[in-house]
């Protein structure tokens, strides 16, 4: 078992983290959302005590416990107040060990979790990323909701949900990380006293196939009544953490969109006020991830926004940064780099994502040497590789008798296709 | 002669003009380990410093004196247009240079308007503070107001506006809730504004604005992290000083809300596949004594897991996914907030019976000491949360002296939540939470 520590006295305040390499990508095909639900029935306590004096518990201490499952991880976080650490390592250490996953629990939180998918219905922005990220992979495993699907989650049983947390969270890998006021040997102490049985488990990270652009460009709209404004989202795949040229890519997107005084921002905000925020984003995983712009336009100029991020594309893809923009987005990245370990659990988080994602342990100790290092060239070689202008994945968000004609006419589109936004 | 006394004479030596002399008003207690320094220069402006070398990074918050309040029916979004409308051109830099320079240095900057206030921040590099302290003071007094600047920043309100209320039916309803809620007081508009106000804002109403309100002494600056001290404060004399102690807009006589008697309940259509519930109960200013009673109140009912409410609505009865509730923290008497998200199909007079009766409850029986101690050790860990960075620090000090006048203030909430008891937390529940004292909007789904 490994353990990440890092130290401050500055706020009485301890951090503790269990992380697992496993998430939505080990969901079985067709239980899409059995992770999640797994660590949310662990997350109502272990054997030997009801959710409520459990609940009580944590709450005495000072204690706020989280459960977060990515594509990858799964990560059980709590925060306490420094006098109360003891007892709430041995409460965490029990929950994960000797979860009681209930039968009662688990019928009550399947039908939370049902009902917290209707509610998301309500959000645009959220609809329009799930909808793009459906929408792009398709049937890739990248392209699945966390919270799986009214038809998955009706499948899902309590026995799965054993299943799963056995071959898992119980025989499975796992690291521990404690950021804040305890020094390096209390924090092995209190691991050695509360997780004393366990030895270091290898862990295999499922095989995923690469993920494959559709070709073309393909307009989704996911019709939804009444809205006077619509969410867009264009994008594409975007790159693998592996890649040599993901720093190059990095500071190019960081030049176009990543930031205020980007192209994107500037001709999309600035210049025009079509829609209060617009950037794009650049993610990164085993295989290539996405990449996208989102914009939130007024309907009445939905399309002509989209017109213009796809102009903007073209010309960034083509002729690449301006080589002041290349400086100026170097600097950005540089300079900025001490908000992402001004706190300790921030600097425990970065050593975790080393860990459990593979991420090379470069990009955080030399990252200001690699942002430092990319050329021009490199940057623009980079787009032209990563970011196709040819294949992109267009979803918007909005009334879809006010858009469609507009969207159909955008340049190049060659399908379009209507989606009730409450579709299962 | 002490330490800051020498440090001020040597600041002030040479210093010609009145409006850029500092004087060293008092330093106070910031937690344990910290110091919070207040000083004022001749125009009015205050100064509070708090050196924290835990991180290697600055904040640098401006809190100015102005918000939805101050304005007036048909000028309504005003300040929030205006809070827009300082990033762009000022005298001494063209459209867009704010930015950039900002975010050359890695800094993170960005502003907020509410009834009460608006303030602007940078979390930066140490080391980048001079020049935090040159673009602050620059669009503080040399801000270029131009037509096409204000029509585009119009639209991007325009859409912020669209985003935030009018499809989203969360939004609309807080819109409702507070226009129904308050009859006479300024609390009663939205802080965006109206949409034909927004439309209608001429640069004439800018500039206008801005000499009435953007003045150094209605204005309160706020540096904490790591820099030094004498340096910052030579920074802001050689920047500030040349500012006038203009006459300050003083804060308008808001008209007093009529206490309300009876329930008033709307409804409000969307397309929403779940129901909802706000309510919004008359609660005390942020700086009223009652108001920490009913921090706890609202702690015990809503405050995480094992909060009352959470158990009984989510888990237990299975009528709502989730409840939540806080109390406005402004300057004068607002609203204490109940949401409640109901599951398809539940009954919303059900879960209006079931809240009447727990907060009948809490105020007849009050809160038990776990549920005391468990709240104020929940209060304990946000607060710390809150100060963990450069940022957080400034953003609270910022926040109490613009309120409350004592940037130093946000322990003594602390104090005063320990000091809480569970017969007080009963009397605020049956003073402020009753049903006669509150406005209910709820949120229907649109009839197909």
């Amino acid at each position: 078992m490994k353990i990440f520590v890092e130290s401050s006295d500055v706020l009485p305040l301890v951090d503790l983290e269990v992380a697992f390499p496993v998430g939505s990508l080990q969901d079985p095909a067709g239980l899409e959302g059995l992770a999640q639900l797994t660590c949310h029935l662990m997350r109502r306590g272990p054997r030997g005590i009801s959710q409520e004096r459990f609940e009580d518990r944590l709450a005495s201490l000072g204690a706020r416990l989280s459960v977060q499952v990515s594509m990858r991880t799964t990560r059980i976080r709590a925060t306490v107040l420094r006098r109360n650490v003891e007892p709430l390592f041995e409460l965490v250490a029990d929950l994960i060990w000797q979860p009681a996953l209930r039968a009662g629990d688990f019928a009550k939180l399947k039908r939370q979790a049902q009902a917290a998918l209707l509610a998301r219905l309500d959000d645009d922005q959220t609809l329009g990323a799930l909808c793009f990220r459906e929408a792009l992979f398709g049937e890739h495993p990248y392209g699945r909701s966390l919270s799986g699907n009214a038809g998955t989650l009706s499948r899902i049983g309590v026995k799965q949900v054993e299943g799963f947390y056995k071959r898992h969270i119980e025989k499975g890998s796992f690291v521990v990380g404690l950021s804040g006021d305890l020094t390096e040997p209390e924090a092995r102490s209190l691991v050695a006293a509360h997780f004393p049985t366990f030895r270091s488990r290898q862990h295999k990270t499922p095989a995923v196939p690469a993920t494959r652009a559709r070709r073309g460009r393909h307009v989704v709209i996911v019709d939804k009544p009444e809205r006077t404004q619509t969410q867009l989202f264009i994008g594409t795949l975007g790159a693998r953490t592996r890649d040599r040229s993901l720093f190059p890519l990095i500071v190019s997107n960081t030049a176009f969109g990543g930031t205020f005084s980007g192209p994107l921002m500037q001709q999309v905000r600035a210049a025009r006020g079509w829609s209060y925020g617009a950037y794009s984003r650049l993610l990164h995983s085993n295989q290539r991830d996405a990449w996208y712009m989102a914009t939130a336009p007024s309907v009445e100029y939905s399309a002509d926004c989209a017109a213009l991020q796809l102009d903007l594309l073209e010309n960034w893809v083509e002729t690449g940064i301006k080589k002041s923009e290349l400086s100026f987005a170097k600097r950005y990245l540089i300079n900025g780099h001490c908000f992402d370990r001004d706190t300790p659990s921030k600097r425990l988080d970065a050593r975790l994502d080393v860990e459990l994602l593979g991420i090379p342990r470069a990009y955080f100790e030399k990252h200001d040497d690699l942002v430092d290092r990319v050329t021009w060239q490199e940057a623009t070689e980079a787009t032209r590789a990563r970011i196709s202008t040819r294949d992109l994945t267009i979803v918007v968000v909005a009334s879809a008798a006010d858009v469609v004609g507009p969207f159909e006419r955008l340049p190049g589109v060659s399908s379009l296709e209507i989606v009730p936004f409450d579709r299962s | 002669m002490g330490a800051t006394e020498v440090l001020i004479e040597r600041l002030n030596a040479g210093v010609r003009k009145r409006n850029a002399r500092l004087e060293f008003v008092r330093e106070q207690a910031f937690g344990d380990a910290l110091r919070l320094r207040r000083y004022r220069l001749g125009n009015g402006l205050t100064v509070l410093t708090l050196v924290d070398r835990s991180a290697p990074t600055v904040s640098y918050h401006t809190w100015f004196r102005v918000g939805s309040r101050h304005e007036r029916p048909g000028k309504t979004g005003l300040a929030h247009l205006f809070e827009h409308l300082m990033f762009n051109e000022t005298l001494n830099h063209p459209p867009g240079e704010f930015d950039r320079l900002m975010e050359r240095a890695g800094a993170e900057a960005n502003a907020a308007t509410w009834t009460d206030w608006t303030y602007y921040y940078e979390n930066a590099p140490r080391g980048s503070l001079p020049l935090l302290i040159e673009l602050e003071a620059d669009r503080m007094g040399n801000l270029v107001l131009r037509g096409p600047q204000v029509s585009s920043e119009k639209e991007v309100v325009v859409n912020e506006r669209k985003m935030r209320v009018d499809d989203d039916a969360e939004g609309k309803a807080l819109e409702l809730l507070y226009r129904s809620a308050f009859r006479r007081h300024p609390y009663r508009w939205p802080t965006i504004g109206w949409m034909a106000d927004i439309r209608a804002f001429t640069v004439q109403d800018c500039r206008e604005f801005y000499r009435k309100h953007y003045a150094p002494s209605n204005a309160t600056i706020v540096i904490a992290g790591d820099f030094n001290e004498r340096t910052a404060l030579s920074l802001v004399q050689k920047h500030y000083g040349g500012f006038s102690r203009a006459p300050v807009a003083r804060q308008q006589t808001s008209s007093k809300e009529p206490l309300q008697h009876t329930e008033r309940v709307f409804q409000l259509e969307a397309p929403t596949p779940t129901e909802k519930i706000l309510i919004g109960y008359r609660a005390p200013a942020f700086s009223d004594p009652h108001t920490p009673a009913l921090v706890i109140a609202n702690e015990v009912l809503f405050g995480g897991q094992s909060s009352r409410l959470h158990r009984l609505f989510c888990i237990d009865k299975e009528l709502a996914l989730a409840v939540r509730g806080s109390i406005s923290p402004f300057v004068d008497p607002g609203l204490f907030e109940i949401w409640v998200f109901l599951r398809e199909g539940k009954s919303k007079r059900n879960a209006i019976e079931l809240l009447d009766r727990e907060l009948e409850r809490l105020g007849a029986d009050g809160p038990t000491e776990t549920e005391v101690e468990k709240a104020i050790n929940q209060l304990e860990l946000s607060f710390l949360h809150n100060m963990e960075t450069a940022a957080g620090k400034a953003e609270q000090i910022g926040f109490h002296e613009t309120v409350l006048n004592d940037g130093a203030a946000v322990f003594d909430r602390l104090a005063a939540y320990r000091e809480v008891t569970a017969d007080e937390v009963k009397q605020a529940v049956r003073k402020y939470l009753r049903p006669s004292r509150r406005t209910r909007v709820e949120i229907v789904a649109t009839a197909s």
